[in-house]
């Protein structure tokens, strides 16, 4: 109970620090776009939310087709459910952010732009899939085995896509780690993007703990009445 | 155990046998992958009038051709299994494996007439063809080639909801992203002329994609068909 508290403060800091400290680009980038750079306080965590809710699901869907648990399914869903809010929270950020540095809101050859908005599609896919399925057993084992396809799909765009192929990238991951893989940022932004990281992650698990909660309430009257 | 082997090979091909009778009796997926080939290559070939498009934009739209009319005639292999009430006298008849085989290579064959029937008219009402043929159908092939092995088993699901033909193009599109990034990469090269060397990359991801997605669709295919 005492991290909900904490996360109150923890979070209203976090807001107060990204607007108030000094923008967090390194000064060799564009010049005249220095305060949007703020965003990747929020953009980043909401991004990283959207992937640990993809892989919870993933996880959960794997567990319900060894045993045919239907809570498991509840799980998944759920994950993926508060995934897509965040996915979708991630998309819209990181297109302000292409507009203000790059002049254009979507910009295909840019990779992660791509694997994103992949990613929405795939909640979205996962979800018009599980409308059209009316038997809950049934629901639950097609959809789990399609959101292991779905992975294998996303796991070539994310990871082999961007090595082996050519792709252009503006994406701005200097002002957090160089090409060496050394981290570039300096302390209170460092400081100031960990706690929300952090931040991010225990409203998540929170959210996600409190659905699975009423998800189970909600199917237990169903069923009960 | 040869013998084994065999018997399995038999299986399979008689699966693909059934389908193929099946399929010439009624005719419905070779009618809509072919006619939506045709109207999409139409209504393309003649917004753009006597227009040359650049080779980019000429694997883009051959691609988005070849995509759209697969998916008008995929999810047939499955989705007249339920209709007509024979999946369950597959279940019973076959095991899992030879039926995911059996429908795959109906697949294949399918989408190899296409290829087979789309790329003259393509060559004749876009005025350009490749500059480098092997390249080109090295592209084709290990395209087609993915294109059934990854959508076998999502009109297996597909065939199970209860709006089919729409969910099918929305599923197959996210699993698909990665091949068709691909293919359309190695058409472009095999249309302007360029080498093998041109397209080492695009080429391993092409058959790994294919490996992984034939692999993975074995190990869940089971859980999908005894639903």
């Amino acid at each position: 109970m005492w991290w909900k508290i904490l996360l109150l403060p923890v979070m209203g800091a976090v807001i107060i620090a990204a607007f108030m400290t000094p923008s967090p680009m390194n000064p060799g980038s564009a010049v005249g776009a220095t305060d949007v750079y703020r965003i990747f306080y929020f953009h980043v965590p909401q991004a990283w939310v959207a992937s640990l809710a993809f892989i919870i699901s993933m996880f959960f869907s794997i567990r319900y087709l060894k045993n045919h648990r239907m809570d498991d399914d509840l799980r998944a869903v759920t994950a993926a459910r508060l995934g897509l809010i965040f996915c979708i929270l991630a998309t819209v950020t990181g297109s302000i952010f292409a507009r203000m540095t790059w002049g254009e809101f979507w910009n295909w050859s840019e990779i992660r732009e791509v694997s994103i908005f992949i990613l929405l599609i795939i909640y979205g896919a996962y979800f018009a899939l599980r409308s059209a399925l009316p038997n809950p057993e049934t629901r639950a084992a097609l959809s789990a085995v399609m959101s292991i396809l779905f992975a294998v799909s996303a796991l070539f765009l994310i990871f082999i896509l961007p090595r082996i192929y050519a792709v252009f990238s503006q994406h701005p991951s200097d002002s957090i780690v160089d090409k060496t893989g050394q981290i570039t940022m300096g302390a209170s932004v460092a400081i100031i993007f960990g706690l929300s990281l952090f931040s991010f992650t225990m409203l998540f698990l929170w959210m996600y703990g409190l659905s699975v909660r009423t998800a189970r309430l909600a199917e237990k009257s169903l069923s009960g009445s | 155990m040869p013998d084994n082997s065999v018997n399995w090979a038999a299986k399979i091909l008689a699966v693909t046998r059934k389908d193929l009778v099946s399929e010439f009796r009624t005719r419905y997926a070779v009618n809509a992958v072919v006619m939506f080939a045709l109207v999409t290559l139409t209504v393309i070939s003649m917004s753009l009038g006597m227009m040359v498009p650049s080779t980019e934009l000429l694997a883009a739209l051959f691609w988005i051709i070849l995509f759209f009319a697969a998916m008008s005639g995929l999810a047939q292999v499955f989705i007249r299994e339920e209709e007509t009430g024979t999946a369950m006298i597959l279940k019973l008849s076959s095991p899992g494996l030879t039926i995911f085989f059996g429908k795959l290579l109906f697949n294949l064959l399918l989408l190899t007439t296409l290829a087979i029937l789309i790329v003259p008219l393509f060559i004749i009402l876009f005025h350009s063809s490749p500059n480098n043929w092997a390249v080109f159908l090295t592209g084709l092939a290990l395209g087609v080639a993915g294109l059934a092995g990854a959508t076998t088993i999502i009109a297996a699901i597909v065939a199970r909801a209860s709006i089919k033909g729409a969910l099918f193009t929305v599923l197959s599109f996210p699993v698909l992203a990665p091949l068709l990034i691909a293919v359309i990469e190695i058409s472009k090269v095999g249309l302007a002329g360029g080498g093998f060397g041109d397209i080492s990359a695009p080429l391993q991801l092409l058959v790994a994609y294919n490996v992984v997605m034939i692999t993975v669709s074995m190990m869940l295919f089971d859980f999908v068909w005894r639903q």
